[in-house]
């Protein structure tokens, strides 16, 4: 069945925009560059294909991102899903911005740590937090619609963020001091 | 002194203030608390640096234009009619 031309021409207006985010999302998920063009390429043809069931006007990107999502679960991902990390939970929320409080406590190590060393921190995390981080705090995802895209509570979203949060800080802090941007503190 | 949250209180709803994720009433006190408490000042100055950080990513990667292109020909096609034998 041939989609009728302006389907084409909306669905590449609407979508095409969305590429940057789509392939950084799929990157996270599928790990690597090859996997990462698949599953962006899929999450396209799918996603034109269902043009019609997307209704105008409403978010095109989380739209797309939960096709995305879906596809990789259903057919990318090889292992069944891992537990959530939990090893950090014990770990007061203050204790990152004390450790650095005293040093910098702007935060201003956030800015020296080179982007491949974010992006691998990032990486590092479990699935759930890795996911909510990318989707709100690199992607600018208002909570609620990544509620609906991961298919948990409002509360679960915020909770696993606060989680996801401090564990991906903790990473950097120990990155920043292992490269001597900021001095340890002693007592942490 | 009006401000009736506690500095933990503050903390853990601080990202959902920085990212105005909460509700007008929230963010009412959160400010007030942030006005009263240099402490838990200093700290949102701390989360912001890493929200901004961490938003500043999207800008390091994308979908390099190959991809885009590959992608492009894909749609049109599954766009074009399937060859009929007439």
């Amino acid at each position: 069945m041939k989609a009728p031309p302006e389907s084409t021409a909306s669905f590449e207006a609407e979508a095409l925009p969305h590429l940057d985010t789509l392939y950084r999302v799929a990157l996270r998920f599928a790990g690597d560059h090859a996997r990462a063009e698949d599953l962006v390429q899929d999450t396209m043809l799918k996603a034109f294909r269902a043009w019609k069931t997307y209704t105008q006007g409403t978010n095109a990107r989380a739209w797309l991102l939960t096709i995305l999502r879906n596809t990789f679960i259903n057919e990318y991902r090889k292992e069944s899903r891992q537990p959530t990390a939990v090893a950090l939970d014990a770990v007061d929320p203050l204790a990152i911005y004390r450790a650095v409080g005293h040093t910098d406590p702007e935060g201003r190590f956030f800015d020296r740590i080179i982007d491949d060393r974010v992006w691998a921190a990032i990486d590092a995390l479990p699935e759930d937090f890795r996911e909510v981080i990318v989707l709100s705090d690199v992607e600018g995802m208002a909570y609620g619609d990544i509620a609906r895209m991961v298919g948990v509570p409002l509360g679960t979203v915020k909770s696993r963020l606060f989680r996801a949060r401090r564990q991906l800080q903790g990473a950097l802090y120990e990155h920043a001091v292992e490269m001597g941007y900021i001095r340890a503190q002693e007592a942490r | 002194m009006s401000s009736d949250m506690d500095c933990n209180e503050a903390v853990e709803a601080l990202h959902e203030f920085l990212r105005q994720e909460c509700t007008p009433e929230l963010a009412q006190q959160i400010k007030q608390h942030l006005e009263d408490c240099r402490p838990c000042l200093g700290h949102a100055q701390f989360e912001k640096s890493y929200l901004a950080m961490l938003e500043s990513m999207a800008g390091t990667q994308g979908c390099p234009d190959s991809v885009r292109s590959q992608i492009l020909d894909a749609l049109r096609k599954a766009a074009e009619p399937p060859p009929s034998g007439d």
